[in-house]
């Protein structure tokens, strides 16, 4: 902990820093939007530094070799560890408190919304709560699967004992603490409100709070971005004999199409929220009423915000097909179109931002090509759901939890993709656009397409990076209680849309009260399903059986070794032979391990000097 | 291994029938009061037809799957080595594409040039939201803040401004909408077909459907769909008129 200590110190030390020059420089108040905007920067090279940046890379800098931790037991976590299965089991906890501090706010807008009036908060609060609760889930959602799953198997999928830049990929989880304290202490400045799109010029004009999300979100973006990067190159360079790209697991795949997404687009909500910055803090006018900048805001918005939500369900994609594979027992169907089709996502979906602003008063010809271009997404789509389907036809169906939470998330991603339709097609999209059906259509896909791929991930990898088996019975419970509960909550906002409720409102007609009843009690259910998950996955990892090293029989790489994996992943090289969903073909191996001598082989090296 | 056809291919046409049966018989809709009300309307049905036996076809396969390819992982037996099927992948792509191209088509350009319709109007009026009202500007220069009066059986333009922040104007009786840009002036037609007040229909009111700061839920404003001679009679009485 000593690490974590120094690094809230020289954090704070730094934070105070960058604001005493700035009112030395300026004057004015410590809470100025500028000095708090110099002190976050300064502090958040605080934290760096305290929490390992100088051993890693400041030793380097004056000519001596750099230093990582060498701890091995649960102090590794709260360090800088190089170790991409640390730095995964760092995001999966650091992001599952976020998605329950963000439930939570759903929870209190859910009781709010019970009935019409204010009961609980009042307009602003709950403009407040709107924001945070949506920039949160897209924290979680844009960062879950890939941080968590990606980070910790990519790497063993394809072979490698570990990522390509490893201090990089523990410089890109150390930032997002700070994205979580910023964004958490907003409201001592007032908060922000102008949801997590943050539209200017309302970003612009709003309560101080807002340049802390600025300051948190574009961090956050420097952190997708340099983990983007990292499974780029590490995917590129560090695969093993024989992983040819026609043999790369599906889950892979799809990590490496959302990095590269990641990695070219995040700059453009950064650069917006700078723009918003500079508007507030520097005096100049990018988005200010008089030059009809709110538009402009929207396109560079956009730009990003929308591949984003494949940045979000890329890789659940990939969790389904790799889980269904596994638990149907047959070989993905059709894996080179469905490989073709995720880089085909990658292509379209930087393409169709404005199917965002049908209604945003854009140049009327520009509905056209963009109402073209978003629906031919569906059919690369189509062929991920052909992808799945065609695998589970007529195979061995093993009903586990995340198989089952597997069919969850086909219908909903399905219930997701059709109502997508109805907001792509400019006639209906005028009318329900900012309504009600835009909330319960994007819950479908975000929730339904990353959160429940999030939760069958780590119920199908679980075994592997804990070692122990959770309890099946109280997984599948769950399952099917948070899939119920789920449409449940959203099934009626689709009807409240239709018929004239918008979103982001905390008070209503009371036309819609009974339907907002019934989805208030059901979210209510569907948080505490979560209760059931947490006290699942705490008590197994303490008391659960060992699992062994492949509980599912699968043939990908990472059930090949040790549960949990040794430090450096594999004893030896393996060696990629073969197809890694072969199933059905008698014994042909995906990979073998032609140097190993089996358990004489020795127990991992406790050295840890990075290079 | 062909047995799985029938009863999948049963299980999606008794889908389709329901899921069609259902949206011809459960009205989701609201009440239509404008010309352009019907036009989305029928976007919407058209669309949820043709979603129906997409929707099928995938519950089908999940059903039969959960009921007839169950197996005890235990037993760890293989399903069938197939790793491709180039004929079905191919129709697939060919079916999906064509579907998508079909609804680009129709509702897509059909209903994007039926909403837009002739660039002509009987009336102009201005609609200008500021944090968190709206006013209504008349053809004869009055003005308003308490409700939008609009005249039945006439093509009216919006145009719509805003002085501070984003908005969006949005009738939800007539489904139209459009956001309220300061620094720009923002168009929107409407045909309203009939009489009738917000006490008939919660959805006959301006809402601001762009988050704009704290009184952004209560910032609506009734309102009225009178007779031609009504209206002309309602915004002469109106102060600020010629």
């Amino acid at each position: 902990m000593k690490y974590v200590v120094r690094a809230v110190v020289l954090g704070l030390v730094g934070y105070v820093f960058g604001v005493v020059i700035t009112l030395a420089i300026r004057g004015g108040s410590p809470t100025d939007e500028v000095a708090v905007v110099i002190g976050f920067v300064f502090g958040l090279i605080g934290w760096l530094a305290g929490i390992g940046g100088i051993e890693a890379f400041g030793r380097q800098w004056i000519g001596k070799t750099p230093q990582v931790s060498t701890d091995h037991g649960w102090r590794r976590y709260f360090q800088f560890s190089v170790d991409h299965k640390v730095i995964g089991i760092q995001y999966g906890v650091t992001l599952l408190a976020v998605l329950l501090i963000g439930g939570f706010s759903a929870m209190i807008m859910r009781i709010e919304l019970a009935s019409p009036g204010m009961s609980i908060v009042d307009l602003e609060e709950f403009n407040k709560l709107v924001s945070m609760h949506g920039i949160l889930m897209v924290a979680v959602a844009v960062a879950g699967v890939i941080g968590a799953f990606g980070n910790y198997i990519i790497p063993i999928q394809i072979g490698a004992a570990d990522m390509a830049f490893p201090r990089l990929n523990a410089l890109s989880y150390w930032l997002v603490p700070p994205v979580a304290i910023g964004l958490l202490t907003a409201p001592l400045l007032g908060s922000f409100s102008a949801g997590w799109t943050a539209y200017a010029p309302l970003s612009v004009t709003g309560d101080s709070g807002q340049i802390l999300f600025n300051m948190a979100i574009i961090t956050f973006g420097l952190s997708s971005i340099l983990g983007g990067l990292n499974i780029i190159v590490t995917v590129v360079t560090m695969r093993a004999p024989g992983m040819t790209w026609g043999r790369l697991p599906i889950f892979t795949w799809s990590g490496f199409a959302t990095a590269i997404l990641s990695f070219s687009v995040t700059q453009f909500f950064a650069g917006a929220l700078i723009l918003v910055t500079m508007d507030r803090v520097a005096g100049t006018d990018f988005f200010g009423p008089d030059v009809g900048g709110g538009l402009l805001y929207e396109h560079i918005f956009w730009f990003y915000s929308h591949p984003a939500v494949y940045i979000m369900v890329l890789p659940g994609f990939g969790v389904i097909l790799e889980l269904v594979t596994t638990f149907a027992r047959k070989p993905l169907f059709a894996y080179k179109a469905v490989v073709g089709s995720m880089l085909a996502i990658v292509g379209l979906s930087v393409v169709v931002w404005a199917h965002h602003m049908f209604t945003s008063g854009m140049a009327d010809f520009l509905h056209g090509p963009f109402m073209i271009l978003t629906e031919a997404i569906s059919i690369p789509t189509g062929v991920i759901f052909l992808g799945i389907i065609g695998t589970l036809w007529q195979g061995k169906l093993w009903f586990r939890t995340p198989l089952v939470i597997a069919f969850g998330w086909l219908f909903n991603f399905l219930i997701g993709g059709i109502t997508g339709i109805f907001l792509a097609d400019v006639a209906t999209d005028i009318h329900l656009h900012d309504t009600y059906f835009v909330v319960a259509h994007f819950h479908y896909t975000i929730v339904g397409g990353a959160i429940f791929a999030l939760l069958a991930a780590f119920f199908y990898w679980y075994p592997k990076i804990t070692g122990r088996m959770y309890n099946d019975t109280a997984g599948k419970i769950f399952a099917i209680w948070v899939t119920v509960a789920f449409n449940f909550t959203f099934i009626p906002l689709f009807w409240v849309g239709i018929n004239g409720m918008n979103r982001r409102i905390g008070d209503y007609p009371d036309a819609y009260a009974n339907a907002n009843m019934f989805a208030s009690i059901s979210a209510l259910v569907l948080g505490a399903s979560f209760l059931l998950f947490v006290g699942n996955i705490v008590w197994s990892a303490i008391k659960g059986p060992k699992a062994g090293a492949n509980p599912w029989n699968a043939r990908t790489l990472e059930w090949q070794i040790a549960s949990p994996p040794t430090h450096h992943n594999f004893l030896s090289q393996p060696v990629v032979v073969g197809h890694p969903y072969d199933y059905g073909n008698g014994d042909s191996p995906h990979a073998i391990f032609p140097n190993s001598q089996g358990a004489s082989e020795p127990e991992e090296s406790p050295e840890e000097v990075l290079v | 291994m062909r047995k799985s056809w029938l009863p999948v291919g049963l299980l999606w046409l008794g889908y389709t029938i329901l899921l069609v049966a259902l949206t011809a018989k459960v009205n989701v809709l609201p009440v239509e009061w404008a010309e352009e009300a019907h036009i989305v309307d029928e976007a919407f049905l058209l669309l949820m037809y043709l979603g129906s036996p997409v929707m099928a076809l995938v519950l089908a396969v999940m059903t039969w799957g959960a009921i007839a390819w169950r197996s005890d992982g235990a037993t760890r037996e293989d399903g069938p080595n197939q790793h491709n099927h180039r004929a079905l992948v191919t129709t697939w792509l060919v079916l999906t594409s064509a579907l998508a191209i079909y609804v680009v088509i129709n509702p897509g350009f059909v209903g994007l040039a039926e909403i837009r319709g002739e660039p002509s109007s009987d009336y102009v009026i201005e609609m200008e939201a500021s944090q968190f009202f709206w006013e209504v500007t008349y053809p004869n220069g009055a003005t308003a803040l308490d409700e939008l009066v609009v005249p039945a059986e006439k093509r009216v333009r919006y145009d719509v401004n805003s002085t501070d922040v984003l908005h969006s104007f949005w009738i939800p009786a007539f489904r139209v909408k459009i956001d309220a840009v300061p620094g720009l002036t923002t168009q929107v037609y409407t045909t309203a077909t009939h009489e009738g007040t917000i006490d008939d229909d919660i959805n006959l009111r301006v809402q601001c459907a762009e988050l704009c700061g704290a009184g952004h839920a209560a910032m609506a404003m009734p309102v009225r769909v009178v007779s031609d001679a009504e209206w002309h009679e309602y915004i002469d009485s109106l102060d600020g008129g010629e």
